[in-house]
């Protein structure tokens, strides 16, 4: 799409509303984040904000049980939600005539959903998210790995120690009161963007909004969540980790800096250089010339209240020759910093990226509410690829030599262990 | 404080949109073309497809098709790969190659305004691939070990234990389609430039979609693909082998799964048949979302799975309709029971006027956001020319899914899908699962590695 100007507005009850046309296709994208991810859980009760997104979808006010779906399949929207650290996104793209529809369900379970949470559906749905567990992670090759730098990374009890799929303990302890405790806390209009984006008037799009979400009562302001930030580390500590996997592996995770910040976009054009795809300097190395590992990918996932966090992980029968590899060539770019040709790669590379986030309504929409939610500047998401063009190949080496250097790791070793 | 609530609105009609057509031209002597002008999308995509799928392997060369395909990215000397990535990187672009039972299938995504210079450059791959041993060698021993990781993963090891146990030896979807240990082990770097020496330009097809404005693609096109011409003979003919019906139940050994991977399967025409899109209506009544039968049950009512689904496997010949997710261990039996009984109600009770209205809308009206980038548009558009199947597909599929009625559907299901003759794989832990599987009575149980 071409950039379009944004319409926004605060409603009296504090929900901030963003408007974007795009008359590319006769759709409409409707995207609200929550700013309440596994990051604002409190012990004992991890994996709280992710069961509670599946509640959303069983029900409220003036929507029976399993209409939600129903509606929306039925309409041939698209609509989905996840929950991460730092938020709880909703989201549905529908033919544009049904956008009050999606509307008026998004604003039905943000003013009424405590009206149908059940015993029943707690059960079901924790089941459900049990199941989740068991195949995304627990019975998939290396599925913990994440989970287990997570708590390797960050000090006991720190927010970002644990992951939003939580314990199968905290999630069996997880009670009603628990769910609508974290409604009331969490789900007021104040603490949520909704962003609409699509083949629509902007001006009435907003008054929709105005008309269908208007009506909710402020509720309390969100509490102030834990202070999240770490540091670069300063040795690395590596777990054994004793599975039943195809191949010997190794995974790391690095903390870099957290997104908004200004070596943000460095570090994520170090990372890019260093393991993002095919060209990169450690796919040369590992897989290309030395063949000690069959693949090996790096990449960057942004936190805004936290660092974010860079992931490397290689496939191959030594991780211990994988890892001193890896610090070899981290040594290298520390010192070096990138040739010329590899930072305008990675810059062309952002350009494609950002691209492809913002083509399609569903995807400008998330941007939007994501920018709006951590940055309050939903517009921030047109200036991607001038934020990364704008960083030079000194500043990418100043970046990689207090946040990429072989020290500042977290690492799991899988099949090197006895 | 009490929320002030709107009555729920009445949307009005779904506004019209059909599937992009394509204006079809013809490098000389080269791959037939096809151009669609999407206004607005700034990422272009090509979409070139090569008959040259692993459907035309040479028997004990399973494989050669994917690793042609892998190869061709790496580079126009020997060890050239990083060089060339690069190449395509500073173009802001990307180029992916792979092979299926139909196609080798060759994508390049780029900005728009870089088009021409991405062509350029995937002509020169075309033509000039180094496909060197060292780089082959290597391929081979990563694809090994992608073969042990396909093994660990229980969804890509229940796909390939369905195809084994339904296509007959005979058939090239027996094997798995990116070869086996044995045949790519036995692949050389000969193997590969004579396959891909084979590959025919004049039977290929080339797509390119996205904001075409102010482009001469036609031009960029012949410049790329003309006077590129195979040097080998033809490769053997495709066969059209059917899968065999069961009624069978197949138990993978994964000791300690803490959830059994299930798929429960039959075969069915392929696209090429006017039951197909019925079948994929049928489908999504039963798997398509979280309101289908099975999810109604499964998940919604009993919370034995995160979720299932249900769907139409396209292959050159043949289609698959298959259901599938991953199950509690401990409910295994209960949940092929309910899953059974789901496929079945359709048999006995048809399908009612809401439900098609609602799989058919779902499946119709979404269509707009499914292929609302360049990307989707021509991969659709060019896995249509492969197929034969003309480049208006896409938008007949479309028709033919409104057009749908319940009775048509019960029909169409009754025909093709043998609910009483199903394949289902169980991927699981066998001291686990063998015995509730047996005790359903459904069929035997075998237990393979």
């Amino acid at each position: 799409m071409a950039e379009q100007p944004l319409h926004e507005h605060t409603l009296a009850n504090g929900l901030r509303v963003v408007v974007c046309e795009d008359h590319v296709v006769p759709l409409a994208a409707v995207n609200i984040w929550y700013g309440v991810g596994s990051r604002h859980e409190v012990a004992g009760r991890t994996g709280l904000a992710h069961l509670f997104e599946h509640l959303m979808f069983q029900g409220s006010g003036n929507v029976a049980e399993g209409e939600h779906a129903a509606l929306l399949e039925s309409a041939g929207a698209t609509f989905n939600a996840s929950t991460s650290f730092e938020r709880t996104n909703y989201y549905e793209t529908v033919p544009v005539s049904h956008l009050e529809l999606a509307l008026w369900l998004e604003a039905d379970r943000m003013g009424t959903l405590p009206a149908a949470l059940t015993q029943a559906n707690l059960d079901n749905q924790r089941d459900v998210v049990k199941n989740e567990r068991r195949q995304r992670y627990d019975n998939q090759p290396y599925g913990t790995a994440f989970e287990r730098l997570c708590r390797l990374t960050f000090p006991p009890g720190h927010p970002y120690a644990h992951t939003p799929i939580g314990s199968m303990a905290d999630l069996d302890a997880t009670t009603l009161e628990d769910c609508a405790d974290f409604f009331a806390t969490w789900y007021a209009p104040g603490n949520a963007v909704l962003s609409i984006v699509g083949d629509v008037d902007p001006e009435r799009a907003l008054a929709d909004a105005e008309r269908y979400f208007g009506g909710l009562p402020a509720g309390p302001a969100s509490p102030a969540p834990r202070p999240g930030d770490l540091g670069p580390l300063g040795e690395v500590r590596v777990e054994m980790v004793d599975e039943d996997v195809p191949s010997p592996a190794y995974f790391a995770l690095f903390p870099l800096p957290s997104d908004g910040g200004g070596d943000i976009e460095a570090a994520e054009l170090a990372v890019e250089i260093l393991g993002g795809g095919a060209g990169s300097r450690l796919y040369d190395r590992m897989v290309r010339r030395d063949e000690i590992a069959t693949e090996v990918w790096a990449g960057v996932t942004r936190l805004a209240g936290g660092p974010s966090l860079a992931i490397v992980d290689a496939v191959g029968p030594d991780p211990a020759k994988i890892a001193e590899v890896l610090d070899e060539e981290l040594a290298r770019f520390a010192a070096e910093g990138p040739d010329a040709d590899e930072a305008a790669r990675a810059t062309a590379q952002a350009e494609r990226g950002f691209l492809e986030q913002t083509e399609t309504v569903t995807g400008l929409a998330n941007a939007l509410s994501a920018n709006a939610t951590q940055f309050g500047d939903a517009a921030r998401v047109f200036t991607a690829p001038q934020r990364a063009a704008s960083v030079t190949a000194d500043q990418i080496k100043d970046m990689a030599g207090r946040w990429l250097v072989p020290g500042s790791r977290t690492a799991l070793n899988y099949g090197g262990a006895s | 404080m009490t929320a002030t609530l709107q009555p729920r609105p009445v949307p009005g009609p779904v506004p019209a949109w059909a599937f992009p057509v394509g204006a079809p031209g013809q490098v000389p002597g080269g791959p037939a073309t096809l151009r669609c002008d999407l206004p607005g999308r700034r990422l272009a995509s090509v979409r070139l497809l090569l008959d040259a799928g692993a459907g035309r392997e040479a028997r004990g060369l399973e494989g050669v098709a994917t690793i042609t395909a892998r190869a061709l990215l790496e580079g126009t000397r020997p060890g050239g790969g990083t060089e060339l990535t690069a190449a395509f990187e500073r173009l802001g672009a990307s180029l992916f190659a792979s092979a299926d039972l139909t196609a080798l299938r060759i994508a390049l995504d780029v900005p728009v305004t870089r088009l021409d210079p991405a062509l350029e450059l995937l002509s020169t791959v075309l033509r000039s691939a180094a496909l060197d041993d060292a780089d082959i060698g290597r391929l081979g021993r990563e694809r090994l070990e992608e073969i042990a990781q396909e093994d660990a993963d229980p969804g890509s090891r229940a796909m390939r234990e369905l195809r084994a146990v339904m296509f007959p030896d005979a058939a090239r979807a027996h094997l798995p389609t990116g070869g086996t240990r044995a045949s790519i082990a036995a692949i050389t770097g000969a193997d590969v430039r004579a396959f891909f020496g084979s590959a025919e330009p004049g039977e290929a097809t080339a797509v390119v979609a996205g904001d075409l404005a102010g482009t001469n693609v036609d031009a960029a096109f012949t410049g790329a693909l003309s006077g590129w011409t195979a040097a080998g003979p033809a490769l053997p003919a495709a066969d059209d082998v059917p899968p065999t019906a069961g009624p069978r139940i197949v138990v993978v050994d994964r000791p300690g799964s803490v959830q059994t991977y299930l798929a429960l399967a039959h075969g069915v025409p392929n696209r090429r048949s006017a039951d197909w899109p019925l079948l994929a209506v049928v489908a999504h009544v039963l798997g398509g979302g979280l309101t289908s039968r099975l999810n109604a049950v499964l998940r919604e009512e009993k919370g034995y799975t995160y979720g299932v689904r249900a769907g139409l496997l396209r292959m050159p010949h043949c289609g698959l309709f298959i259901a599938q997710g991953s199950v509690h261990t401990e409910v295994t039996g209960d949940a092929v029971a309910d899953a059974l009984a789901g496929l079945r109600s359709v048999v006995e009770r048809g399908v009612t006027e809401e439900e098609c209205r609602s799989s058919v809308t779902a499946l119709a009206d979404r269509a707009p956001a499914e292929y609302e980038t360049a990307r989707a548009v021509a991969a659709e558009l060019a896995d249509a020319a492969a197929n034969g199947l003309g480049a208006d597909y896409p938008r007949r599929y479309l028709e033919a899914v409104r057009a749908a009625t319940p009775a048509e559907l019960e029909r169409a299901y009754r025909e093709h899908v043998g609910t009483d003759a199903l394949t289902v794989v169980a991927v699981g832990d066998a001291a686990q699962i063998r015995e509730p599987l047996e005790k359903l009575g459904y069929a035997p149980v075998t237990v393979a590695e």
